[in-house]
């Protein structure tokens, strides 16, 4: 009779523990679901596709492309203005990384300081990242115009038109006007990710420090840095991923110019594909420059964590 | 529970693809309207062109609507990649320089010779045996100049030759004046080489029986690397940059551009005849003269026709059943004489409908119409040639026109290595001509 009861016990708990999955999953699907779907049908979906068109010679125009197997990236082996652009995005990545990443973090560390106006203050640096990116571009295009541009204007009015410059169209300075024009918009975003860091640092240690008369460079050496590590891996991987995808930027303001000089990946990859027509080439360089950010974004996680181990 | 599991993900993913693509795709078949395609933008004269049109074709056609969809400053390229994307594309498209694109996708429906014939068009060069496009006005291409400028300095007919074009430059710069205006922003930047390639580059008469540039270039017999005529034409291009051009040209487009000219700043604009229907709504008040093209290479100074290739507006697969009949009537409308006059003031272009009485652009501001009645005398008397628009079998791939002004950028931006500036167009040439 007991066992017959506690089989019963059994078979009533192993059915309740279904029943409770199934709501589980379901609830599961529900609530992911749509989010899976859009991810799936706007994401998964055209990447894998884009690998395949990477296969033909599909110009956009029409709905039956040619398979070419692997020409477009026997082509690509061997495209000198895929370096050139490879080149250039990865001059100012480099510059965007360096900024992002110590030009942010010693801004944070300077507003995480103030005393007045600090709301304020850190609003203002905010303010540039919350306004569009074509709008931050036509501003910058308004400001670098030769002739009727503020900082030419400004120049000239105060007597220095020697130093007037076409700022846009000198192959000189194009690549610092692509950097400033960046860096000004995102400056706000990561020196926030710094600071919300910063405000997770014990007060006790900074207590500590003061107890044992440890000066403002000590405090960021031996207190702030290392606590800063983490906020210092997300920041440099997005500066990355901030520099290898430019394109917005250079599509309102040089449009790749003058002549070629600032052809980012991106850019190129828009030049070919849309405006040459050649979007199966287009895609074979889209998926070679997803490839190496995937591996480059890998070894960069991994050798900022092992040095957060190590500090 | 993996079955139920695999059941409502796949419950979940149907109602999510329905949501998410839930009014895409299909044009409404039902109802009586013909969408057409223009690139409107802020231009009054195309704007009043279209109104007069779409009345016509509605008064013609009771029941019936003409909708536009403004493209803008755009040349449709983008809209049409979705649309096509989408399956709806408009009924009746602008199709530019990109038939053979919207032909060989199968998205045009070809037009009889009867439909050309009816207005006494000539007939375009067929694209694979076929023609699709309405043909609309003579558009060309020349030189225009403020007169009293270039009377100032002692020039008051077109100079035949390049090096003649060159020294009167420097006259007119002597006296003062900005010789010419320029900006290296845009696609505007390239009009010059564009001029020079079309000009010297290619025969002034295209000679059915023997290849052309184009069709030497695309069999590998000939390279503008290779090319001395090329070559010296890029020399050329650079005595002008060097000479001509103002520090800071690369910030200035074509608005900067036509801003200067009708603001008497400057003597010498190299831009398309379609200048002219800017001249009444900007109250342009000098004297102007379009001069033709002079040569680099001993040849008769010419303007460009830009117009004889099939690039006005087609009819889409889109327009079946009735629609087709309609959109056929739209492409008719456009001939009544009233709408093809404001056409034609709207491009400032030249008759090509022969069997209509209308001869070119009209405007009640004078100056305008002067400017018209030089175009149309030195129009008879130098002549025009297709340059390197021979046909859409015949012509450097569509997104070469690109390449010229980034090589014009190259110059302005102090690339004189003129080795490497062949090299990119030889390069530009082949890519684009892989899109194709």
């Amino acid at each position: 009779m007991t066992s017959v009861s506690q089989a019963g016990d059994q078979s009533g708990h192993r059915r309740a523990n279904r029943t409770a999955a199934l709501r589980e999953v379901f609830a599961s699907w529900v609530l992911c679901g749509p989010a899976v779907v859009l991810y799936v049908v706007f994401i998964v979906l055209p990447a894998i596709l884009g690998f395949a068109y990477s296969l033909t010679d599909w110009t956009g125009w029409t709905r039956s492309p040619t398979y070419v197997g692997l020409a477009n990236f026997r082509e690509l082996l061997g495209d000198t203005r895929f370096l050139a652009a490879v080149k250039f995005t990865l001059f100012e990545t480099l510059l965007l990384v360096l900024f992002f990443t110590f030009g942010a973090m010693a801004l944070a560390v300077l507003l995480d300081r103030l005393r007045r106006l600090k709301g304020l203050i850190r609003a203002l640096f905010f303010y540039p990242y919350i306004l569009s990116i074509l709008v931050s571009a036509l501003l910058f295009q308004y400001l670098a115009n030769y002739r009727e541009g503020a900082v030419n204007t400004i120049l000239r009015s105060i007597g220095l038109a020697a130093a007037a410059q076409d700022w846009m169209g000198d192959p000189g300075l194009v690549p610092y006007f692509i950097f400033a024009l960046v860096a000004w918009s995102g400056l706000g975003f990561f020196s926030t990710l710094y600071l919300a860091a910063l405000q997770t640092v014990p007060s006790e240690l900074y207590e500590a420090a003061a107890i044992d008369g440890a000066g403002p460079l000590s405090v960021f050496a031996r207190i702030q840095f290392p606590m800063l590590i983490p906020a210092l891996t997300t920041n440099s991987v997005l500066a990355l991923i901030t520099g290898v995808n430019l394109f917005s930027q250079i599509v309102v303001t040089t449009q790749g110019g003058p002549g070629y000089r600032t052809f980012t990946v991106g850019y190129y990859i828009y030049w070919l594909g849309v405006l040459n027509n050649r979007q199966g080439y287009a895609s074979a360089v889209s998926f070679v420059t997803f490839a190496a950010l995937v591996g480059v974004a890998a070894v960069q996680v991994a050798l900022l964590r092992w040095k957060a181990v190590q500090l | 529970m993996n079955r139920l599991t695999q059941w409502s993900a796949a419950v979940v993913a149907g109602l999510g693809l329905a949501a998410s693509l839930a009014g895409c795709g299909g044009t409404d078949e039902g109802a009586k309207t013909i969408h057409v395609t223009r690139n409107i933008g802020g231009r009054e004269g195309f704007r009043r062109h279209f109104e007069a049109w779409k009345a016509r074709f509605e008064k013609a056609n009771p029941g019936w609507t003409m909708e536009l969809i403004d493209l803008g400053n755009a040349e449709g390229e983008q809209y049409y990649k979705s649309r096509i994307a989408t399956g709806d594309l408009p009924e009746v498209v602008m199709t530019w320089q990109l038939t053979n694109f919207l032909a060989d996708g199968g998205h045009l429906v070809p037009l009889p010779d009867e439909f050309y014939e009816k207005v006494g068009l000539p007939l375009p060069p067929p694209y694979k045996g076929k023609r699709y496009t309405s043909q609309s006005g003579m558009q060309i291409q020349g030189i225009v100049v403020n007169k009293r400028m270039w009377a100032d300095a002692g020039v008051t007919e077109p100079p035949t030759t390049w090096d003649d074009f060159v020294a009167a430059l420097k006259e007119v710069k002597a006296r003062g004046y900005a010789p010419l205006v320029y900006g290296g922003r845009e696609w505007s930047a390239g009009q010059p080489l564009f001029y020079a390639i079309a000009t010297n580059l290619y025969d002034l008469q295209p000679d059915p029986s023997k290849p052309s540039w184009t069709k030497r270039m695309d069999t590998g017999q000939v390279h503008f690397a290779s090319d001395p005529l090329a070559r010296r034409i890029l020399e050329r291009m650079i005595e002008l940059v060097d000479n001509f051009v103002v520090k800071g040209a690369l910030s200035d487009g074509y608005n900067e551009e036509q801003r200067d000219f009708y603001g008497g700043k400057g003597a010498t604009w190299m831009m398309g005849c379609w200048l002219g229907g800017d001249i009444e709504p900007n109250k342009v008040d000098f004297e102007m003269e379009y001069w033709p093209i002079p040569s680099m290479t001993d040849r008769p100074p010419k303007f460009v026709l830009t117009s004889g290739m099939q690039n006005g507006w087609a009819i889409t697969t889109s327009a079946k059943g009735e629609k087709l009949a309609k959109a056929q009537a739209v492409l008719d409308a456009f001939y009544e004489p009233q709408v093809y006059q404001l056409f034609l003031n709207g491009e400032s272009q030249f008759r090509e409908a022969r069997k209509i009485p209308i001869e070119g652009p009209k405007s009640p501001w004078p100056p305008a119409q002067r400017l018209y009645d030089n175009m149309a005398a030195n129009l008879a008397k130098y002549g025009t040639t297709v340059g390197f628009h021979i046909g859409l079998e015949d012509m450097p791939p569509p997104a070469f026109t690109m390449t010229l002004a980034r090589v014009m950028q190259e110059i302005l931006s102090g690339n004189r290595d003129v080795d490497r500036l062949l090299q990119m167009m030889d390069d530009d040439w082949a890519s684009a001509r892989k899109g194709m």
